[in-house]
Parts: structure tokens; C-alpha cells; sequence
């Protein structure tokens, strides 16, 4: 326990120093900013689909799954009378796009308002009272949606409602608007209820339903139930779905976490750099305190509670910018979510204590961790040396091989970890143990580089390039962090943009590949790769008929159930033409797309990863409508579309095991010559009446790419923000430096330094700071690079892509450095223009 | 009367490029328990350091520093600490005043660090600053105060734990000529009637008449001027 009037010595000094410890506030608030906002982006779209989940599947134990084709209603019928079916409920669920709703994606479910009632509160806890509810069963063309909804797009009863779902435009009247109570609005958001027959009819399922969701009687087995069902069916838990989802979802915010991390130990180094500042500057009174018997451990504590304090400020700041930059975080989330996981409609950001807490100790441990060495520093003082000025300096430097050495220890044992394991967390710990290790080292390069700058940079600027090499040199406890912080950010910033430019280079080159037809028609759907829209089987016969139209391919995607859960299988009627359309992995067969034809599947390459697949002599157990088939595996492609992964099998094959005729998209080889505008307008003829859109080739890859900058949208933000901290780190840590050099400098100026000399002299060392963060960056920034191109993304996600190393990032990465260094000087060379010599003279 | 400090034979050198700096050379001297000594030497002849042996800032390169029955450079760290807070009084030549603490509580805080009760050590403290003329001035922070007023605070500070033994180094060094009176005045007074000892480091030929005695550092040995 602190005496009082010692808690008081401290405390008083934050409020004495208020730049410091704006600072220090700053270098917290900014690291639990980012985290939060990440953190709550992630909580909302995980809590959203949750509540989204729960709405669609409600009270069900178990659902009754088919294949691509869906479920029968003999099915249901047959369920209803099961003596183990407590209830069961027909369910047609489609994902549509709706021009009304302002274009976006939205969930159609058709449902029995009959059978709803032990399910889903949907209706009003199944009240059929409201006006319009019951005109479900009698209005063909009837729907229901949420009162947020409707009233986000101004609709209300009676108003029309324009709906594309796979190649199908409809045209349906609002019923009736579910009012719910506000915490359960979101959960409705995006959700339009249909009767299930209608459904049918509009969606053209004929008598197929998309699941039957049961409540099964306690001790009833799902697996006696689906051995009645028939070879295509299956009995699953209600929950498999969304989590198959929503694991889908788990290596993205696991590397949008990671990132976000990286911003609050940028702003460590912030932290550390002041406190340590306010050590320095403050050991007359340290010293005086041990004269009078404070004990090195209150000294200690002394600094740990102010630590604190401003840390607990800068948490509470945190938290409250990490809640603003949070609402725009979860739009950038949400995007790439729909983009290329599932729709999902984020209603509200609310910051939980599942995510403020998180922040806030996140916050004050790194604040903590940042305060112990300056503390130990202070409480292992001699009294007496406490009362001689520059000890620390002399100590910092008899510290730094030994810091060094820590620092390479920590980046081996970060190489070894990365040999030895092969999960994703520990790949980033490892990721971060190289980057604190090589961190702690640069002090050392720092001191180590200025001294051998001071004679060329002599030659170059006279004595005051030799006096500016020199300090950087002198106070490299105070320049070796900064250049440390600038560092790490840069590296990481250098790093986190050639992965990106590796992986663009990689996926251009994969489109270049795969889509090489002239057009593409296919049905617009929200909803990213889990949607598989279904168009008009009869359709591609009919295009390939067309005056102009060389040859069609046409694929069908769909979702299917197999012995490592529900997985994205394509049919695809190549045959030999696909050969050539992908690269193969070492070791599949030599001739992968003629094993196609024979009956094997190829899978891509984050499937195998993900189910750890050889590229040769693997099989995959699918469920098909003729009961569970296992499929030999002839390669492994490399994909980039969906992370999921992908098992491809011939159209023939897909035919044989599979009722379902429809095709996702078809593509058109235009004969040679033909104009390719006026083939297009054919195409669209031929399918008047239909909700399809024809795209050309360029246009499918300038959305492609689209899609992908999205993507990594957000780590733009993280980026700028660690360099906006590293920023501040080079700032303070000059602030410092002239602090401490107020007589010296001062000096300086008695002897004739002019202000335009004394600016020259702290651009001189901001400037050989920024360089010397820029250069040493460069080869870390390319190690980090190699580590998420060649470990991290292919443990997250199983894509392999080349590492390009691009000279214009490296330059860039030099400029953004010298840039931060030199701007963070204009403040502390203002503020020493207006000091008075004379006062500075006399300072102690 | 018994000798409360004893210097036995003390050497302190200091490395210092290739030949070390001899500041001490076996030097020997004993102080009494109520005696005001005042040392004098040259610039760099090791006043201050003699002052810092005593507290157990530093530590002799040979012999012993004696307070009382205690070889102060054989106690560990924590034990030297807390011979200062129980039985020492420092005054310094620039005050040492905490600049984030009130006149009050700068008084007050070796007493809190000693673990004394607050309502004791305050009234103390507020006698302490009646005697050297501050009582009013309790609750400014040190940078409203005159140096001699800050000096004044800090002799409170000395006293407050009531310590058999003051150490000043230098106490007038950074005053003017009135304000130095005043605070040896204060000094003198304050120890001489409570029966403290003064061990004082001055350059200053008027501080130093105050003293019961006056050694003076000459080539390393503690002699009394001739």
C-alpha cells in the first residue's frame, strides 16, 4: 500500500505535465480504440447471425435435409405422423435481391402459419389477429416482412414488392409488417415470409421443400428417422448449418484480431517512451524520495500506479473511439462478410462487455507492461545516482546488447514456433515474437548505424550533421524506441501491403486462367459463394443456339451434405475443353480433367488444406440423392474463390447421382469476329422474362477485383492508424530529446546557432531516425511478408500464392517513414524557436 | 560526551580513465553526539563525498563509517534506507522540494513513509513549520515559495521524524546573503536545542563560524585548520 502524499506525488504529475500525459492517454486510447472497433465488427456480425439463425431455424431440434434438389413434401407428411416428431414445419428458403429494398440481399421464407406456432414467433407469436396475416394462406402472391424493413424503404400494407430469386423476377403485395420488440428487430431485419406454397409456386420448387425443421421427443434417435426417409435425406442437428457458417467466418477475424493488435503495440512503445521520459526528468525527485525512506518498491509501484491512472483514462477514451470507429468498422466487415461468406444485416452495434472488458484490460496490461521497465529502471536507482543527471543514458546503452540478445532469443524462439506448429494462433505469436524480438534490437542498429553516420553525414552538413549523428547515438534511449516503434509500424505496413500485392498478383492471374469465356450469364443473388442460384435448365440449349455462340460451359454450384460436413460442390460439363482452365497441384493426376469424365471429383486447394486431402488417392463420401457415394479424388486445382473450398465433378456424373437439372451460369465462347455488344443483346433476348445478368468478360474480372480490394479495405484503416502511432512515438521521443538538451542546445544558440540552423539540426536527426526505420523495415517488413504469404494464409486459409516483392512498396515504405519522422519535428522545433536562451541557459 | 559518528580509516577512490581519483586517503574523524561540525575543502576534494558516506549513499573503497554501534557500509541496501528515514535529516543546497506536493505534505511525507500515524506527523509537521515561519504558507506548492523559504520548508522536512542526526550539503550555496542568515539561524537553533547533531559541507567562512568545530579536507585526510 502507497503512503498517501506519495499516491499524490505521483498523480499531481499527471495533471503537471499534461502533454505527457496526454500522450500517454493517447498511446492507450489509440491501441483499445482499434482493438474495440475490430472486436465489436466481429461481435456484431457474429451476434447478428446468431439472432438472424435463430429467427430462420427458431425452436427446432433437428431439420430434414435433401440434396440440391431439396426435400419432398411426402417427406413431410410422412414426419408428421412420426411417432418421435413432436412437431414439424415445411420450410422454402431462397436468398432473393430485392430492387425495392433498395438492392440488397434478402432471406425469403415460405412457411405454414399453421405449423409455424411451436416453432417461430415470426407471426406475432403466432397470432393470425393482425390484419393481412391471414390473407397468407388466400393471397397468391402475399408477403410478410419486418417493420424495420419495410419502414427503412417506406413501404407499408398494401404496397408492391419486387423480388429477383434465382433467374425468377416476382412481384408480390405486403400483407402485414411484424412488430417486434426492439432487441429482437435485427434478428427479423432482412427476413420477407411467404406462405410455403406460394413459395413453391413462385420459386418454381414444384412439391420440394428446402428443409422440414422438427422437434423431435426427448431420447427420439435423428438416425432411425432418417433411415425411413428415404436414400437422399438426412436428419441433422437444427444448429449444423450456422455453424458451418459461421466457422467459415472464424480465419477472417482471426487475422482482422491479429492486425488490430498490432496497433495497440505500436502504442506500447508510445507508452513506454513516455513514462520513461517522465522517469528521466523526474530522478532529482525520485532520488529525494529514497533519501527520505521510500523503499524501491514504492518507487516501483509509484510509477505502475500512474501508469495506470493514465491508462485508465486512455481505456475509457479507448473505448469510447473504438465504439465510433466500430459503426464504421462493421460496415467494412458486414461488406466483405456478404461479399464472400453469407447476407447478413448488422441492425445495431452495441458494445458489450464481451468486448469492452476484453479492450480494457488488453488496454491496461499493455499500459502495465509498457510502465515495468521504466519502473524497475527508477526503483533499482541509487539514491545517489538518482541526484546526477545522464545515468540513464549511460545505463540504456550498457543495456542494449543485452537487449539485443533478448531480441534475437525471442525472434528464434518466434522461427521456432513457426517450424514446430501448424495452428494460426501460434503462427501470429509467432509472427509477433519476431517482430518484438527484432524491435528490441533495434536500439543496438540504431546506436550502432548513427555512429557510423556522424563522419559521412560530417562531410555533408558540417558540424551539425557529425552533432546529429552523435545524438541519436548518445540518447539512444530515447531515439533507439522511437526508431523502434517507427520500426515495427512501417515493417508491418510494408509487410501486411506485399502480402496483399502477392495475393492481387496471384488472383489476376487466376482469372486470367479461369475466366476466359466472352460472356457469362448468370442469376444475381446476394449472398457471396454460399448462394446457388438456380436458372432454367432449358436456358444454355437455347443460347448455344444463338447465330454467333461458338460453344457454352455451364456450371451448377451447390451445397451439399458429406462426410466432413456441408460442403460447395460444382458440376461442371468441361470435360476435356477444362483442361488448361487450372493449375494443378504437384501430384494430382496427370491428366485430372479425363478422371472428370470417368467419375472423380478435383477438389481446390483450401479444401484439401482444410480436410487435409492428398492431391492423389483421396476420397470424399458425399451425400447424393441416391444415398452417400464415395467419390475418388483426381487433383487438387488452385481456386481463390471461396476459402470454403470447392469439389468440382463432371455435369454427367453430377446427373447420375443428382434430380437437380438447373445450371448457375453458363458462359459463351463468341465465334470469332462476332460482336460481342450485339451477342450480348441476343442473349439477353433469349432470355426476356428471366432476372439474369450478362456480363462480359473484362466487366466479371473488374468486379472480381472489386470485390477483392474490398476485402482488405479495412486493413488500410489499421495500417494508416499503426502509423499514425509510430508517429506520435517519433514525436514524444523529440520532445524528450530536447527536454533533456535544453542547456545544450541553448548553448548552441549563445553561440551563434541561428533558428534556421537549429531547425536544420532537428530535421538532421528526425531525418537519419526516419531513414534509419525505413531501412531497417525494409528487410523485416519482407520477412513478415513471407510469413503471411507462405504460413499464415495458407494456414488460414489454404491458399498458396507467390511472394512478389515490389521495389514501389519498398520506396514507399521509406518515404512513409522519413515522411512520419520528419513531420513529427515540426511541433518540437516550434515550441524550442520560442523559448528564451537565457532561461534555458540557467536551467539545471 | 560519546562520539555518534566515526570515520575509521576511510579511502574512497574513484576510477577515472587510467588513473584513479584518491578523494580519501585513510582518513579518520569522530563527531559527537550534539556536536555542530562544519566541513570545508577545495572544490573536488570530497565534501560532498564524505557527507554521502555517512548517509550510506555511497560506500568507502576501505575502512568503516561508523552512526553510533553501526557500520553503516556493511548494512544492505534496505537496512541503509531505513537508517536514513529513522535516523537521518538531509538538507541540500537546491532544496529537493516534491514540486507535486504541498509545503504540508512535504513535511509530512518522511513521517508517512516511516508508517506514522497522519494526524501525529501532521501536527508535527505544522509546529515544524510555525518554528521556521511558514505555518501560513501549509498548503502552496514549493514553486510559489522564495528559495529561503524553500529552504525552510526543507529544514522542517529534516526534522520531522526528529532524527538524532542532520546532514546539510551546502544549505546556503543556492541563497542570498539575508535568506542564508536566516536559515543558518534556523539550523543552528533548531539542532543546537534539541540536542541534534549537524554535520555540515559549506564553503562559506561566516556558515562555517556557527560550528563547534570546522574540519577541512586537505590531500585526502581530514585535519583541523591551522
Amino acid at each position: 500500500m502507497l503512503p498517501r502524499t506519495l499516491l499524490a506525488t505521483g498523480l499531481r504529475d499527471l495533471l503537471r505535465r499534461p502533454l505527457h500525459t496526454a500522450l500517454l492517454v493517447l498511446g492507450v486510447a489509440l491501441g483499445v480504440a482499434v482493438v474495440v472497433a475490430i472486436d465489436l465488427a466481429g461481435d456484431s456480425a457474429r451476434r447478428a447471425f446468431a439472432r438472424s439463425a435463430d429467427a430462420v431455424v427458431g425452436r427446432a431440434t433437428h431439420v430434414v435435409l435433401g440434396g440440391p434438389s431439396g426435400v419432398p413434401v411426402a417427406a413431410y407428411r410422412d414426419l408428421r405422423r412420426h411417432e418421435s416428431v413432436q412437431a414439424a414445419a415445411p420450410v422454402v428458403e431462397a436468398t432473393a435481391v430485392s430492387d425495392t429494398l433498395g438492392r440488397s440481399a434478402v432471406r425469403l421464407l415460405g412457411v405454414d402459419p399453421i405449423a409455424e406456432g411451436p416453432f417461430r414467433d415470426h407471426l406475432g407469436g403466432g397470432s393470425l389477429r393482425a390484419p393481412g396475416f391471414g390473407r397468407l394462406f388466400t393471397e397468391p402472391r402475399g408477403a410478410v416482412l419486418s417493420a424495420t424493413l419495410a419502414r427503412r424503404h417506406g413501404l407499408g400494407p398494401g404496397d408492391a414488392l419486387s423480388l429477383r430469386v434465382d433467374d425468377r423476377r416476382l412481384e408480390l403485395r405486403v400483407l402485414g409488417l411484424i412488430e417486434t420488440a426492439p432487441d429482437r428487430a435485427a434478428a427479423l431485419d432482412g427476413l420477407v415470409l411467404l406462405d410455403v406454397g406460394v413459395a413453391q409456386e413462385l420459386l418454381g420448387r414444384g412439391d420440394r421443400l428446402t428443409r422440414i425443421d422438427l422437434i423431435l421427443a426427448p431420447g427420439a434417435s435423428p438416425a432411425a428417422i432418417a433411415a425411413g426417409l428415404g436414400p437422399g435425406l438426412r436428419v441433422a442437428p437444427a444448429s449444423e448449418q450456422a455453424e458451418t457458417a459461421i466457422q467459415l467466418t472464424e480465419a477472417f477475424h482471426l487475422n482482422l484480431g491479429a492486425l488490430s493488435l498490432l496497433a495497440l503495440v505500436v502504442g506500447m512503445f508510445l507508452i513506454y517512451n513516455t513514462i520513461t521520459f517522465s522517469v528521466v526528468q523526474r530522478r532529482a525527485v525520485f532520488g529525494t524520495l529514497r533519501l527520505l525512506g521510500a523503499t524501491p518498491r514504492q518507487v516501483f509501484a509509484l510509477i505502475l500506479v500512474e501508469a495506470a491512472a493514465a491508462a485508465a483514462v486512455g481505456t475509457l477514451a479507448g473505448e469510447a473511439l473504438g465504439y465510433v470507429l466500430g459503426q464504421g468498422a462493421v460496415r467494412l466487415v458486414t461488406r466483405t462478410i456478404n461479399d464472400l461468406y453469407f447476407v447478413l444485416a448488422v441492425g445495431d452495434v452495441p458494445l458489450t462487455a464481451g468486448v469492452a472488458l476484453p479492450g480494457a484490460l488488453l488496454g491496461l496490461g499493455a499500459a502495465l507492461l509498457a510502465a515495468l521497465p521504466p519502473a524497475l529502471e527508477a526503483s533499482r536507482v541509487e539514491p545517489i545516482a538518482a541526484l546526477r543527471p545522464s545515468t540513464y543514458e549511460s545505463h540504456a546503452r550498457r543495456l542494449l546488447p543485452r537487449l539485443a540478445s533478448a531480441g534475437a532469443l525471442l525472434a528464434l524462439g518466434g522461427g521456432a514456433l513457426l517450424a514446430v506448429t501448424d495452428g494460426v494462433p501460434a503462427a501470429f505469436g509467432a509472427l509477433f515474437a519476431i517482430v518484438l524480438g527484432v524491435a528490441l534490437a533495434v536500439p543496438l542498429l540504431t546506436a550502432t548505424f548513427a555512429a557510423r553516420a556522424a563522419a559521412p553525414m560530417g562531410r555533408v552538413a558540417g558540424a551539425l550533421g557529425r552533432i546529429a549523428a552523435r545524438t541519436v547515438e548518445r540518447s539512444v534511449g530515447r531515439t533507439g524506441v522511437a526508431v523502434a516503434a517507427l520500426t515495427t509500424a512501417v515493417s508491418v505496413t510494408v509487410g501486411v501491403s506485399l502480402m496483399i500485392a502477392s495475393f492481387r498478383a496471384t488472383v489476376v492471374n487466376w482469372l486470367e486462367l479461369t475466366i476466359r469465356a466472352d460472356l457469362y450469364v448468370g442469376a444475381p443473388s446476394g449472398g457471396g459463394v454460399r448462394a446457388t442460384p438456380a436458372i432454367d435448365p432449358q436456358l444454355p440449349a437455347r443460347l448455344a443456339a444463338l447465330p454467333g455462340v461458338e460453344a457454352i460451359e455451364t456450371i451448377r454450384r451447390v451445397r451439399i451434405a458429406s462426410e466432413v460436413g456441408e460442403i460447395a460442390l460444382g458440376a461442371s460439363d468441361l470435360g476435356a475443353a477444362g483442361a488448361g482452365l487450372y493449375r494443378f497441384a504437384a501430384g494430382s493426376d496427370p491428366d485430372p480433367w479425363a478422371r472428370v469424365e470417368q467419375g472423380a471429383l478435383i477438389v481446390s486447394e483450401p479444401f484439401a488444406h482444410r480436410h487435409r486431402l492428398a492431391p492423389r488417392g483421396a476420397s470424399v463420401l458425399l451425400q447424393t440423392d441416391r444415398g452417400r457415394v464415395r467419390f475418388p479424388v483426381a487433383g487438387v486445382f488452385y481456386d481463390y474463390s471461396t476459402e470454403e473450398g470447392l469439389v468440382l465433378m463432371g455435369r454427367a456424373t453430377y446427373e447420375r447421382h443428382f434430380e437437380d437439372r438447373a445450371v448457375s451460369s453458363i458462359a459463351l465462347h463468341a465465334a470469332p469476329g462476332v460482336d460481342l455488344d450485339a451477342l450480348a443483346s441476343q442473349v439477353r433476348e433469349a432470355a426476356t422474362g428471366r432476372a439474369l445478368l450478362v456480363t462480359d468478360n473484362r466487366s466479371l474480372k473488374r468486379e472480381a477485383m472489386r470485390v477483392f480490394d474490398r476485402t482488405f479495405a479495412v486493413t488500410h484503416a489499421l495500417r494508416l492508424l499503426a502509423v499514425v502511432v509510430a508517429f506520435v512515438g517519433v514525436w514524444s521521443a523529440l520532445m524528450a530529446l530536447h527536454a533533456e538538451r535544453t542547456r545544450e542546445l541553448a548553448t548552441l544558440q549563445a553561440l551563434g546557432l541561428t533558428p534556421g540552423l537549429l531547425r536544420r539540426l532537428g530535421l538532421l536527426e528526425s531525418g537519419l531516425m526516419g531513414a534509419l526505420a525505413g531501412l531497417l523495415s525494409l528487410p523485416l517488413g519482407a520477412l513478415l511478408a513471407a510469413i503471411l504469404v507462405d504460413v499464415i494464409n495458407v494456414r488460414s486459409f489454404g491458399w498458396t500464392m507467390e511472394l512478389r516483392l515490389e521495389p514501389g512498396l519498398f520506396v514507399q515504405a521509406l518515404a512513409v517513414s522519413l515522411a512520419a519522422s520528419l513531420l513529427a519535428t515540426v511541433y518540437p522545433l516550434w515550441r524550442l524557436s520560442r523559448r528564451e536562451v537565457a532561461a534555458a541557459l540557467r536551467q539545471e | 560526551m560519546p562520539a555518534l559518528i566515526r570515520f575509521d580509516r576511510v579511502s574512497k577512490t574513484y576510477p577515472e580513465g587510467d588513473a584513479p581519483r584518491v578523494v580519501l586517503r585513510e582518513a579518520s574523524a569522530e563527531v559527537a553526539a550534539g556536536e555542530i561540525v562544519a566541513i570545508r575543502g577545495r572544490s573536488g576534494s570530497g565534501k560532498s563525498t564524505l557527507l554521502n558516506l555517512v548517509a550510506g549513499l555511497d560506500s568507502p573503497t576501505s575502512g568503516d563509517v561508523w552512526l553510533g554501534d553501526v557500520a553503516v557500509n556493511r548494512l544492505s541496501p534496505r537496512e541503509r534506507t531505513l537508517l536514513r528515514r529513522d535516523r537521518m535529516g538531509f538538507v541540500f543546497q537546491f532544496f529537493n522540494l516534491i514540486p507535486t506536493l504541498r509545503v504540508l505534505e512535504n513535511v509530512v511525507l518522511p513521517a508517512e513513509l516511516a508508517g506514522r500515524g497522519p494526524r501525529a506527523a501532521r501536527e508535527r509537521a505544522l509546529a515544524l513549520l510555525d518554528r521556521v515561519g511558514l505555518a501560513s504558507r501549509a498548503d502552496a506548492f514549493p514553486d510559489r515559495l522564495s528559495g529561503g523559504e524553500q529552504q525552510r520548508v526543507a529544514l522542517a522536512r529534516a526534522l520531522v521524524m526528529d532524527p538524532p542526526l542532520v546532514l546539510a550539503d551546502e544549505p546556503t550555496g543556492n541563497l542570498d546573503d539575508h535568506a542564508g542568515e536566516v536559515v543558518m539561524q534556523l539550523l543552528d537553533e533548531m539542532t543546537r536545542a534539541a540536542g541534534k547533531t549537524l554535520l555540515l559541507v559549506t564553503h562559506s567562512r561566516e556558515v562555517a563560524a556557527r560550528a563547534d568545530r570546522v574540519l577541512t579536507i586537505e590531500d585526502g585526510h581530514l585535519v583541523a585548520p591551522r
